[in-house]
């Protein structure tokens, strides 16, 4: 009797403990498993007066409509290829900037370029920074294949 | 039944409980958990706790300091924990462990460090070749060039040599590749400059494409169709000088390859060797 009484009790201290509460009710999860794609937050707009920024926006825009957006977000690469190309401009000029973008995309096009020794971003793309490929020695960094890059 | 249950649980909580008379701060039990910290390799807490009770005039906890602040990198933190008097038993090890500290500071510019003002103590026939070591190692991390081999060799004892000498020699013959080659090598045939520096896959990638828009210039402009044969053309060409400009940066890329290699691999040699100081076993 008293070891009924026992699991009476407790039954009804764990019902009481592990109920549904009105500040929160149990309810269908709404997960997505969408990937996020940044391309579709891209911002368009020249909102520069600077003749340099005009010109180099509208490289970036051109490689986006033409290229980036109908590719969709395939660039194995981080920073992707139109990123590096703006951040070749800013670490160097806009010839050198060239240079380092039709490397760059010839790099991308090789389908072997996973034997290659680049690191990696958390999210699973390669790390390949512009300020490598400045031609100034001071500023490569070199980290091995093996090396996970905190993005 | 249930009286008998609830009486247990009363005297067991009475017997068990937390009590004044344990005094979790007396020096004893803060060298107990600091030691215990200190043996599972959590040198910061081990530091913060071997310090409430540095005040006692004990060389072994003195040490123990030094070595946690050296452990987690603050190394000149550790050498100004440095109070030994010459009749310790840890005092050569001290010595030895400050010295490693200084080098540990600046691996690179240790062999500037060379003035006697920086040590607290004279240094002995065992400390000095204990710095004598670290400077020939500082040697092989620094951009010092053309040091001969015996004066990075002689410090060390016939056994050693052999791996410092390999060191040594790839320091003064590494195998870089050179940017110039790399560039001309893609200048002639496009893509022969990564392939030089070992990118064998992106030196393919770079010959095909090339050919591939110079093939399309000649035969659109054979054809007669000479706006696209331009358009070709400037893509041909952009492809054509970005891959003799990253056959360069390949080049430079593969040295600072070396360089990372070389140090990581006489980085590691030296911790598999404690940087020649013996094994101390505080936790055994």
């Amino acid at each position: 009797m008293q070891s009924k009484l026992i699991l009476l009790f407790l039954f009804l201290i764990s019902s009481s403990a592990f109920s549904q509460l009105d500040q929160f009710k149990w309810k269908e999860a709404f997960i997505s498993y969408e990937k996020p794609s940044e391309f579709r937050d891209r911002e368009y707009s020249f909102d520069s007066e600077n003749p340099f920024d005009f010109i180099k926006k509208s490289f970036a825009n051109a490689y986006w409509f033409f290229i980036s957006d109908v590719d969709g977000d395939n660039c194995p690469f981080r920073p992707s290829c139109s990123s590096f190309f703006m951040q070749s401009i800013n670490e160097t000029d806009i010839f050198q900037a060239s240079m380092m973008f039709f490397d760059r995309f010839t790099r991308d096009m090789n389908f072997t370029k996973a034997l290659s020794n680049y690191p990696k971003v958390k999210s699973g793309y390669y790390y390949d920074p512009p300020q490598n490929y400045t031609l100034n020695r001071s500023k490569i960094r070199y980290l091995p294949s093996t090396y996970v890059v905190d993005e | 039944m249930i009286k008998i249950i609830f009486n247990l649980i009363l005297i067991a909580s009475t017997i068990f409980s937390q009590t004044d008379s344990f005094n979790f701060q007396s020096p004893h039990n803060i060298k107990l958990f600091a030691d215990y910290l200190f043996c599972e390799g959590d040198y910061l807490r081990a530091a913060e706790e071997y310090e409430k009770i540095s005040t006692i005039s004990d060389d072994t906890i003195n040490f123990k300091i030094m070595i946690s602040y050296s452990e987690i990198g603050l190394y000149q933190q550790s050498n100004l924990k440095y109070k030994f008097q010459p009749n310790s038993l840890l005092t050569n090890d001290a010595r030895r462990l400050f010295i490693k500290n200084l080098f540990l500071d600046s691996p690179d510019s240790y062999y500037e460090k060379t003035g006697s003002e920086l040590f607290p103590f004279q240094l002995d026939s065992l400390s000095l070749n204990y710095r004598n070591k670290l400077i020939s190692i500082s040697f092989l991390f620094s951009s010092v060039e053309n040091i001969p081999a015996e004066e990075i060799l002689y410090p060390f004892e016939l056994q050693e040599r052999k791996i410092i000498l390999s060191f040594y020699d790839q320091k003064k013959d590494p195998s870089y590749k050179s940017p110039l080659l790399a560039g001309v090598f893609s200048t002639i045939v496009p893509g022969t400059g990564k392939m030089y520096v070992g990118e064998w896959g992106d030196g393919i990638t770079a010959f095909l494409i090339t050919s591939l828009f110079a093939f399309l210039a000649y035969d659109n402009f054979k054809a007669h169709h000479n706006t696209r044969a331009w358009i070709f053309s400037g893509l041909g060409a952009f492809f054509y000088g970005g891959n003799i400009y990253g056959s360069v940066a390949a080049a430079q890329i593969f040295k600072a390859r070396i360089d990372f290699e070389f140090n990581d691999g006489l980085k590691l040699y030296l911790e598999q060797q404690n940087y020649f100081l013996p094994e101390y076993d505080f936790c055994k």
